[in-house]
């Protein structure tokens, strides 16, 4: 078996993200070995200039694009579709959970002033969010995290890659309080 | 309740509120409290005008807003708390979320020059002469010839019956039921075709009310039905809850 063959034609026939798991399971190799040669494999596709696929990791998934360069071609060869970009609220509560995940829906909606249960619902049906736990707190409130799909719809390979927030407020509050 | 119309670009009371104080390019840490309070009472006054439902949490800013407005007008003690701190606060950390998304936004507008495909769907192997049906091109003596041969297949004899004629029933669903249930009980799972093949003929009607009863098993009862392989054996185990 040349492993690397087999794990291209299974991204390729998946299409969508195929998680590592998956892939450790069919092909009963340890997920961490299989990690090693993706990795290997995201380097050659990228690498070679020849090629016109990539393969993307977004968590514990990888998938098989096409390359950034060549989307002036098939936007010419292909139809237009419809825009799957989220609203604004649904981009405002995605942000919040992204950045102060786990948290609660209560925290959501304090931080942006509305009732967010539509958004979120939204968002889950989306599988962009997941229930994570619950809180140990009067009430037992659920908290929400964000998944691997979350990842794939902004092109982020871990959470770690999200853009980092400016510590603005932090000098900005002190100065206040010295002002008031 | 959800307000689930948005009135006019504001998501909510800290965005209009942010609107208006960039409109005035105002410092956010010296907010004039009765000028802003002003064009926010107007700008939701021009909601209502236009019929608008002006959702709950734009009216309770309203009311914090003149709160905080009457506290200014009070003299204020030393190292007392300046009643916009609370405000400025919240309006700062929505602003960092409200940037971070526009941010996130353009990630998103990123992705799109990546094409992906969608998943392949699995055609049968060749070596079954069956091909693949879709289910608005099949009619009902198609599915009836599937039928036949799935049987022919699994070698199961119906018995033909030689006149049509109505007859009461023979076997129930419930006692099908009970019948699997006891099974399991005594060997933990039980394989559709091993029932089948128990009888001495298998009639329409058992092979019916059977398959009616593991239907009915799984919806009530909680149990697990699955097939390893396409046309295999069906087995029912118990799930979860008995």
């Amino acid at each position: 078996m040349n492993l690397k063959s087999v794990l291209e034609s299974l991204m390729f026939a998946w299409g969508e993200p195929l998680s590592i798991n998956e892939m450790s399971k069919i092909l009963e190799i340890p997920v961490k070995s299989l990690a090693a040669v993706l990795d290997e494999m995201i380097s050659e596709f990228r690498d070679n200039e020849d090629r016109g696929l990539l393969i993307q990791r977004f968590g514990n998934s990888y998938q098989l694009t096409t390359k950034r360069e060549n989307y002036e071609y098939i936007q010419s060869l292909l139809e237009n579709t419809v825009n799957k970009s989220l609203s604004t609220a649904a981009m405002e509560t995605l942000s919040i959970i992204a950045y102060k995940q786990p948290v609660t829906k209560v925290e959501i909606e304090r931080i942006r002033g509305v009732k967010c249960s539509q958004v979120v619902k939204g968002l889950l049906d989306k599988g962009l969010i997941k229930e994570t736990g619950r809180l140990d707190k009067p009430g037992r409130p659920v908290v929400y995290s964000t998944t691997d799909e979350f990842l794939r719809h902004f092109g982020l390979t871990s959470i770690d890659e999200l853009p980092a927030i400016e510590d603005e407020k932090d000098d900005k509050e002190t100065e206040l309080q010295s002002t008031v | 309740m959800d307000y689930s119309v948005n009135i006019n670009v504001f998501q909510g009371p800290f965005e209009l509120l942010y609107h208006l104080i960039e409109k005035k390019e105002i410092d956010i840490y010296d907010i004039p409290i009765s000028e802003i309070t002003d064009q926010y009472l107007e700008y939701l006054e021009e909601m209502m005008q236009f019929n608008m439902n002006v959702a709950s949490e734009f009216i309770l800013m309203a009311a914090s807003l003149i709160e905080i407005k009457s506290q200014m007008l009070l003299p204020q003690k030393e190292k007392e708390e300046d009643p916009r701190q609370e405000l400025v606060a919240q309006l700062l950390e929505y602003k960092i979320f409200k940037d971070l998304s526009e941010e996130l936004k353009k990630y998103e507008e990123e992705t799109t020059y990546y094409i992906t495909k969608p998943r392949e769907e699995m055609a049968l192997t060749s070596d079954s002469k069956t091909e693949q049906l879709f289910l608005n091109e099949i009619n009902v003596y198609e599915l009836y010839n599937v039928y036949l041969s799935l049987l022919k297949k699994q070698n199961f004899k119906i018995a033909q019956k030689e006149k049509d004629k109505i007859y009461r029933e023979n076997y129930r669903v419930r006692d099908c039921m009970e019948e699997v249930l006891k099974k399991i009980k005594k060997s933990g799972k039980v394989s559709l075709f091993d029932t089948f093949k128990e009888k001495p003929y298998i009639s329409k009607e058992y092979v019916i009310t059977l398959f009616l009863a593991l239907l009915e098993l799984t919806n009530n009862r909680g149990m697990k039905i699955y097939q390893d392989k396409l046309y295999g054996d069906i087995i029912i185990s118990p799930g979860e809850k008995i």
